[in-house]
């Protein structure tokens, strides 16, 4: 393939990388960001004060439009959270959420920055980049893991989009190690010298 | 390292300052947060004397939306002026959609973000906005009313979830295209 098709399919490349990165990026904050709040709200002292008891009124029902079970079982899925998980599972849950905020961010300002300079800094971005997407990986298997050891209910929930964020960040680390290594490749070898 | 492939086809993007980029991907985070948080915090058992578990999930749901309003309106000088100067495509066509689609987006969200403190107004529940300043309850309870702009709240939200989806399909169809056109949200301008 001609030199100049080869730089393109880079340019091409790194262009979808980077506008993937960012979307996924700030899917993943706002996913993780939900679930640290979750883990905020949903403790055993709240539920306790409740008295296993859904407090539901018929003004609040028909405001919220839903029905007098509906209120009810809004309650039994807070039990069901409680429930399932372990006694870990709730500051474990936490410590990865706010990883998983981290991370994203990173990523995200990574990919803004790939975008906007070039040169030996886009290339020590996408370096770290590379790195931020596979601890994103490791994090993700970490999430799995940890979701792995509740009750079946809980699995339900957490499992399947773990499995899909899994892959979403391992196509990402893989294409943008692949594109760092291009680039490397053609810098170490450049036109003309072989 | 990011060249264009197809960029000397169209005419030069129109950079954006750093502040404004770093507004806009504020908001973006901001808006995913009010939207993913909103749908898990309405299913949570409602509020009652022991029961409050909706407290801080909606305290910090009105904090975030509020903050946005502002950061929203700060933006808006730059965006009419990004409207009117829409440079970046040279199809006319594409201009227009491109218009309609960023006002009608800034609108709605705007709209979202002021029904969302409507409805919280007159739900006789207080807003202390980031846990610094209590907000004035300028609005007498009424159920009525809440129910109302609940409402318009809620189906502006649809709304801007369907405009999202375009955005983001006409970015990455430009992005696929490296047209350059989505380089305004992207890089830095020469005044930077």
């Amino acid at each position: 393939m001609p030199e100049h098709y080869i730089d393109q399919n880079v340019a091409v490349a790194s262009r979808l990388l980077i506008v993937l990165s960012i979307l996924f990026g700030v899917l993943f904050f706002a996913s993780n960001s939900n679930e640290l709040l979750k883990q905020g709200v949903l403790t055993t002292d709240a539920f306790a004060a409740l008295q296993a008891e859904a407090d539901c009124r018929a003004d609040e029902l028909e405001e919220e439009g839903i029905s007098l079970r509906e209120c009810e079982l809004m309650l039994v899925q807070v039990e069901i959270a409680l429930e399932s998980s372990p006694d870990w599972f709730r500051s474990v849950q936490q410590i990865l959420s706010a990883s998983g905020i981290a991370a994203a961010l990173l990523s995200i300002g990574l990919a803004l920055n790939l975008s906007a300079n070039s040169g030996s800094s886009s290339r020590f971005s996408l370096r770290i980049l590379v790195w931020v997407l596979g601890g994103l990986v490791v994090l993700d298997s970490v999430m799995f893991i940890a979701a792995l050891q509740t009750g079946p209910l809980l699995r339900a929930q957490y499992l399947w989009p773990l499995l899909l964020w899994f892959f979403i960040h391992l196509s990402l680390a893989l294409g943008a190690r692949t594109i760092s290594k291009n680039i490397n490749d053609k810098l170490s070898y450049p036109a003309g010298k072989f | 390292m990011i060249e264009n492939t197809n960029s000397e086809l169209a005419s030069e993007p129109l950079a954006l300052s750093k502040a404004i980029r770093f507004c806009h991907w504020l908001s973006v985070l901001a808006v995913f947060y009010l939207l993913i948080s909103s749908w898990w915090m309405l299913s949570l058992p409602l509020p009652s004397e022991n029961s409050t578990f909706r407290v801080l999930p909606f305290q910090l749901h009105k904090n975030v939306g509020i903050t946005l309003f502002l950061l929203l309106l700060a933006m808006l000088g730059s965006f009419i002026l990004r409207w009117i100067k829409e440079n970046a495509r040279t199809d006319p066509l594409q201009q227009l959609t491109a218009k309609i689609g960023h006002g009608s987006m800034y609108l709605v969200l705007l709209f979202c973000c002021l029904t969302g403190y409507l409805s919280s107004s007159f739900s006789g529940w207080g807003t202390e906005l980031w846990w610094l300043l209590n907000l004035p309850q300028w609005a007498q309870e009424s159920d009525d009313l809440n129910a109302f702009f609940s409402d318009l709240h809620l189906w502006s939200c649809w709304l801007l979830i369907l405009l999202i989806a375009v955005h983001i399909g006409a970015a990455l169809h430009h992005s696929f295209n490296s047209d350059g056109v989505t380089d305004s949200m992207l890089r830095s301008s020469n005044k930077d």
